[in-house]
Parts: C-alpha cells; sequence; structure tokens
C-alpha cells in the first residue's frame, strides 16, 4: 500500500520528523515492478511460468529467486536488461484542493507512473541480481529503486536439498519470495497522485531505498526457509547521489536485524505458506542526536496459499504486523506526544485468474493503534492512525503466455483498480478538521503496467 | 539558475551511477562461461527439480514425475522441446525455454540421470475407474478402434525406448496428455490415432488404473 497525506499538508507532514519515519512508501517503493522480460529471455520461458498474473511468484518463480535468478536455457544474446513503463488514470471521489501534486488538476488526472530500467539475470553461475532504476513521472525523479544482488548456491544438509544464499539489497522484505510480505505485497501497483493513510509500520517501506542490507537464507528441502539480515542507512550524500531525497529521513543506530522463518508444504497444484518475519531498529529520527534513539520492533505473521492449474488459478495471501515503538527522541524533539505507542497493520486479498490472463481481486486493509496528538495532527483532527479500506481489481494480461512476434519477451497488464475507505487517518467524516470524509478519498485507478 | 545547475549537475551524476552500475554488471557477465560436461547436467538437473521435484517426484501433477522413465523417450522429448517440435501450451510455456539451450551430450546425460532414478510407486485409486481403465489398457476398446495400451508401454506400463513409462504418472498429467493428443495440441500420429476416439470417462479411467501401478 502506497501511503501518502493530502499535498496541502505536505510540508506539515514533512516537517515532522518522526511522521517521516512512519510515512511507509516513498515514491521509491511505490512503483514495484517485478516480472521482468530479461529473465523470460534468460529462462526462455514465458512469464506464466514464474508468476502468477504477474507480479505474484509461483514455486517455480520463487526457486528461480532463491537460486539467485541464475536459472537459464533462452536462446538470447541479448543483454539481461528490460524496460517498465506505467502510464496511468487517477480519479477520487472529491477533488484536492491546490492539485494532486505539483503539475497536476485537482483530479481526473493522466500520469506517467514510472519508467524503470532493470538489470535482471545471472551475472555468473552462482550470481545474479535484480536491480532497478526509476524515473518516477509523478515527483519527476530519477532514482535507485528494488536492488536485490544475490550469491546462490546448493548443498545438503540433514540428508536433504539445502539452496543457501547472500543478497546484499536496498529494503527490508525485497528479499522474499513469498508475495505476503511488504515490498512485494498487494496491491503491487497503486496511484500516486491519490491520497493514502499517513500511518504504516516500519517495515512496509519505511526504509525502502535509505538503507542497505546483507542477508543470509536457506531453503531446506523446499519446506522450510530461514533468513536473517542487517540493515545500515546510507549517508544522506549517497543517497542523494542515488536520487534519494534525503529530506526528513531518520537514520538506524549501528545495525537493524531483519529476520524470516517459513514453512511451505505442497501437495498436488496447492501450496501453502505460513511464517513469521520483523525487524528491530534504533533510530535517530532526522538523523537528530542528543535528543535520545527512537525503537520501532515489527513483529510479522504472514500466510499464502496458492491452488495453480492449467485453466484456473486462485491464491490467497495475509499479514498481521505489530509495531511497537519506544519514542524517547521523538518525544523530546516535540514530534510525539506518548513515550511509547503500537501500530498494527492488517492485509488480506484473494485472487483469481483464468488462464493467466482474465484477474479478478479482493482485498482488505487496515491499521490501528494508539492515538498521538502530536505524531498524527497533521492530517488527523483526533489524532489517530487508523485507516482502513477495500481495494477490488480487475487485470488483463494478453500476453503471459509469449508477447507478439515482434518482440516475444514483451508483457504487459491493464488494471482496473478501485479503493473504498472506511476510515481513512481516525474518522469517517471530516477526519482532518477541514471537512474531508474518508471517502473523498476513494479512488478509481486505470494503469497499464509494460514491460519489455 | 543556480538550482538549476545543481539540479542538472545532480541528474547527470546521477545517471552517472546508473550507468556505471549496468556497464560494471554486464562486464562481468560477458565474462563467464560453464564448460564442463558434468556441471552442465547437474545444473540441468537441478533446473529441472524446481517443477519436476526432487528425484523425478513432481508434487504438482502439472509436471509429470521422470523417475524412472524412459531414457531414449527423455531424449526424444528434450530434443522435440528444444527444436520446438513439440508444441503443447506447457511446452510453450515452460519446456522450450528449458530445453532451448541442451547440447546433446547434456540431455543425454539428463535422461540417464533421471532413468536410472527408482519410480514412484502406484497410488490406489477408484476401484471401479480403475477395473475399467485396466481393461482398456490390456484390451483396448475394439469396436471404437482403441489399440491396447500394453502393447507398446509394457504389461507393468514401465515403458520400453521410445514409449515411455506411464505406471505411477500423476492422474491428471496422464489425461491432460490424452486430451492433448486427442486434440492434436500434442502433436504425434499415432497417439492422435490411439487417442482420438476415446471419451473423457475412459481417459478418466485409464489415468485412474495408470496412477496405482
Amino acid at each position: 500500500m502506497k501511503l501518502n497525506v493530502r499535498l496541502p499538508h505536505l510540508s506539515i507532514i514533512m516537517s515532522r520528523l518522526i511522521v517521516a519515519i512512519l510515512l511507509s512508501w516513498t515514491v521509491l517503493g511505490v512503483h514495484d515492478a517485478k516480472a521482468l522480460p530479461s529473465f523470460a529471455r534468460q529462462t526462455g520461458q514465458q512469464c506464466a511460468a514464474c508468476h502468477n498474473g504477474f507480479p505474484e511468484l509461483t514455486p517455480y518463480g520463487r526457486l528461480f529467486k532463491l537460486n539467485g535468478y541464475t536459472f537459464a536455457g533462452g536462446q538470447t544474446d541479448l543483454p539481461p536488461l528490460a524496460m517498465m513503463v506505467i502510464p496511468s488514470y487517477t480519479h477520487t471521489q472529491a477533488g484536492q484542493t491546490g492539485g494532486a501534486a505539483p503539475g497536476f488538476g485537482a483530479n481526473n488526472n493522466f500520469a506517467l507512473d514510472a519508467v524503470s530500467l532493470f538489470y535482471g539475470g545471472r551475472i555468473t553461475p552462482n550470481i545474479g541480481a535484480f536491480v532497478q532504476a526509476t524515473y518516477d513521472g509523478i515527483g519527476k525523479r530519477l532514482s535507485w529503486d528494488n536492488t536485490d544482488i544475490r550469491y546462490a548456491n546448493t548443498t545438503t544438509a540433514f540428508g536433504d536439498e539445502l539452496v543457501y544464499g547472500l543478497s546484499l539489497n536496498n529494503n527490508p522484505s525485497v528479499t522474499d519470495v513469498w508475495n505476503s510480505t511488504p515490498a512485494w505485497g498487494y496491491p503491487f501497483q497503486s496511484s500516486g497522485l491519490a491520497p493514502s493513510p499517513g500511518a504504516s509500520t516500519l517495515i512496509e517501506g519505511g526504509l525502502a531505498a535509505e538503507v542497505v542490507g546483507s542477508n543470509v537464507y536457506g531453503f531446506w528441502d523446499r519446506l522450510i526457509y530461514a533468513e536473517a539480515g542487517v540493515y545500515k542507512t546510507i549517508s544522506p550524500r549517497t543517497q542523494t547521489t542515488l536520487g534519494v531525497d534525503p529530506t526528513g529521513s531518520s537514520s538506524i543506530k549501528d545495525l537493524a536485524p531483519y529476520w524470516r522463518v517459513a514453512v511451505e508444504p505442497k501437495w498436488g497444484r496447492s501450496s501453502w505458506e505460513a511464517g513469521f518475519f520483523g525487524l528491530a531498529a534504533t533510530l535517530n529520527p532526522g538523523r537528530v542526536t542528543g535528543f535520545g534513539t527512537d525503537h520501532a520492533v515489527d513483529v510479522g505473521i504472514d500466510t499464502q496459499y496458492q491452488f495453480l492449474a492449467d485453466a484456473h488459478s486462485i491464491s490467497f495471501q495475509g499479514s498481521f504486523i505489530t509495531e511497537n515503538q519506544t519514542l524517547t527522541a521523538s518525544q523530546a524533539l516535540g514530534n510525539s506526544s506518548n513515550s511509547h505507542n503500537h501500530l498494527r497493520s492488517l492485509h488480506a486479498k484473494a485472487t483469481y485468474y483464468y488462464d493467466q490472463t482474465y484477474g479478478a481481486t479482493l482485498g482488505y486493509f487496515r491499521v490501528d493503534g494508539s492515538g498521538d496528538v502530536n505524531l498524527y495532527n497533521a492530517g488527523s483532527a483526533n489524532s489517530s492512525p487508523n485507516s482502513a479500506g477495500i481495494i477490488a481489481e480487475l487485470d488483463y494480461i494478453p500476453f503471459n503466455h509469449g508477447g507478439p512476434a515482434f518482440w516475444p519477451w514483451m508483457n504487459v497488464k491493464f488494471g482496473l483498480q478501485y479503493v473504498a475507505y472506511q476510515e481513512f487517518d481516525g474518522g469517517t467524516t471530516n477526519y482532518d478538521g477541514a471537512g474531508h470524509n474518508a471517502a473523498d478519498n476513494n479512488t478509481l485507478y486505470l494503469f497499464a503496467w509494460f514491460a519489455f | 539558475m543556480g538550482d538549476g545547475n545543481v539540479n542538472r549537475f545532480g541528474s547527470m551524476q546521477r545517471l552517472a551511477s546508473v550507468a556505471a552500475v549496468f556497464g560494471g554488471l554486464l562486464a562481468i557477465s560477458a565474462c563467464t562461461t560453464t564448460d564442463k560436461q558434468q556441471d552442465a547436467v547437474e545444473g540441468t538437473v537441478h533446473m529441472c527439480s524446481s517443477c519436476h521435484g526432487m528425484d523425478g517426484r513432481s508434487v504438482s501433477p502439472t509436471f509429470p514425475r521422470l523417475a524412472g522413465q524412459q531414457k531414449d523417450y527423455l531424449i526424444v522429448q528434450l530434443k522435440a522441446f528444444r527444436d520446438h517440435t513439440r508444441a503443447d501450451p506447457h511446452a510453450h510455456t515452460y519446456m522450450w525455454g528449458m530445453a532451448g539451450g541442451l547440447s546433446d551430450p547434456t540431455i543425454e546425460g539428463v535422461a540417464a540421470y533421471y532413468s536410472a532414478l527408482t519410480p514412484v510407486p502406484g497410488k490406489a485409486g477408484d476401484p471401479t475407474d480403475v477395473a475399467a481403465g485396466k481393461k482398456i489398457y490390456e484390451e483396448g476398446i475394439p469396436e471404437t478402434g482403441v489399440p491396447a495400451c500394453g502393447g507398446c508401454h509394457g504389461d507393468a506400463a514401465q515403458g520400453g525406448g521410445a514409449f515411455p513409462r506411464l505406471a505411477g504418472q500423476h492422474r491428471s498429467y496422464i489425461e491432460g496428455q490424452l486430451a492433448a493428443f486427442s486434440s492434436n495440441s500434442r502433436a504425434n500420429e499415432i497417439m492422435h490415432e490411439n487417442a482420438k476416439n476415446l471419451t473423457p470417462d475412459a481417459e478418466r479411467q485409464l489415468a485412474a488404473f495408470l496412477a496405482t501401478q
């Protein structure tokens, strides 16, 4: 979920350092692009081999990633580069005074959401990479995006196969292979021009592209998965060089550990995953020192079920994250009223695809937690982080079984998405004290997601 | 004006950074090759196992079990995938790519590996279907011109040479292949003739019988 705030409040929000931590999806995290034609060229396989309606991964897609993006087979000498372009149209139930973003109207906006260049593929027989650079057509900024460079190998442990590896990456959970954790969770694409809730947990994109991490992982007997890593904030200068706006961003004090455990039994055409993941970070809000530190511990549980048959496929993903915040520094800085807060985030969605071409998805999301006058007063009249809503989406992927003859690795997803808010930033009516209702932010979003 | 210059300079820096990263990755990838035959076979088998399961014992019936499959059959099929002469939907989605880069020695090595594995034992099925399927397998359906399967695939459905082992195969995989032969989406002259007069019930019964073997 991309979380923004109404633009009229943007400067206020950004001035509050702790909110900058809690605002989850930066413009970098929004345009997650995951189905890579360069992988299709490398393997010689159709997108549908790795993706259930892309970008959701199939069991084979998960193994492709865990094996370091190194599987080969395709007969092409083209370099492992790919492009993504996402034009869109956004309509909200009520227009946004002053424009949805600089250079855009109050409502009914066409936008070029993202143009991305990828290096996606094998570097050596045991090393591969997914490296993305994105031009954000709304924020007008070129920056680095999802990055996951891997070494992977296979051995035997306790009599069974162990796929193991090391990843260098830039976002906690970007390494994950189930679409029930934040980095690759639903919605896979959402409007950058619609208001979205102001609160989310740290692991839901709050550190995306602002950190580098090193993770080790193992997948034993294709049943049990374990991963551990540490993340460190990159310097403001490096962030700037990489296109990330460091304004207001917080820094991790020392290293932030990330952990992930999952089990995935399979039977027939079904696979079911259940697991835990989490992150613990000690932070200097806004990189300010001398006021102590904040501390956030995110603990998530997640599950995924997939039934993949030739004509029909069904999948379900769900996650529930609990975040406990100790806000010593933020309280001292006047950015939070409480010394301790908690936040909970629930996401669930179910998807049906026919022939990997026609898809329908229904999702639910909810974030709630303790109220805090200083922390949430910018967008919430009652200083509450609570938001909830439903997402319905129809998708059409005409080239999932192979693109046009002139470029068979091309794919495109046409999506029609509707987001309906039951609650927004703590209220249903006049939630911000400025007369806005939650339903005003209901969003119709049409997009075309080209990958080639 | 000054800000504009700074922004342009910053953009150039970012473009240079992006170019350096992508250029470096491309340069490294261009320098590596794998030329050991054994490594090629092991690497290929590892990829195959992603769908066909460890030791050729696939879990999903989308993908056939390969453990104990006939070596010659595997060689013929892999070459047909590689040459695109086998063109059923799953061949397009998965196997053209998987087999596209395989050399003849690697194909033979992979086929030898899977043919040497212990086959998956059959699982009990619906007794009525199994009995009906057994009758078709052993006697055919003379009135519609369907020959006995065992004549080519062996008394125990173990296969032989270019005729595949069918015993212990996924029930729905067998059903799917019989339908593909019947519709000619998997082109095979002999099997098309044999399968074109099978009813869906007969396909189900045959598959049920073979899955028990």
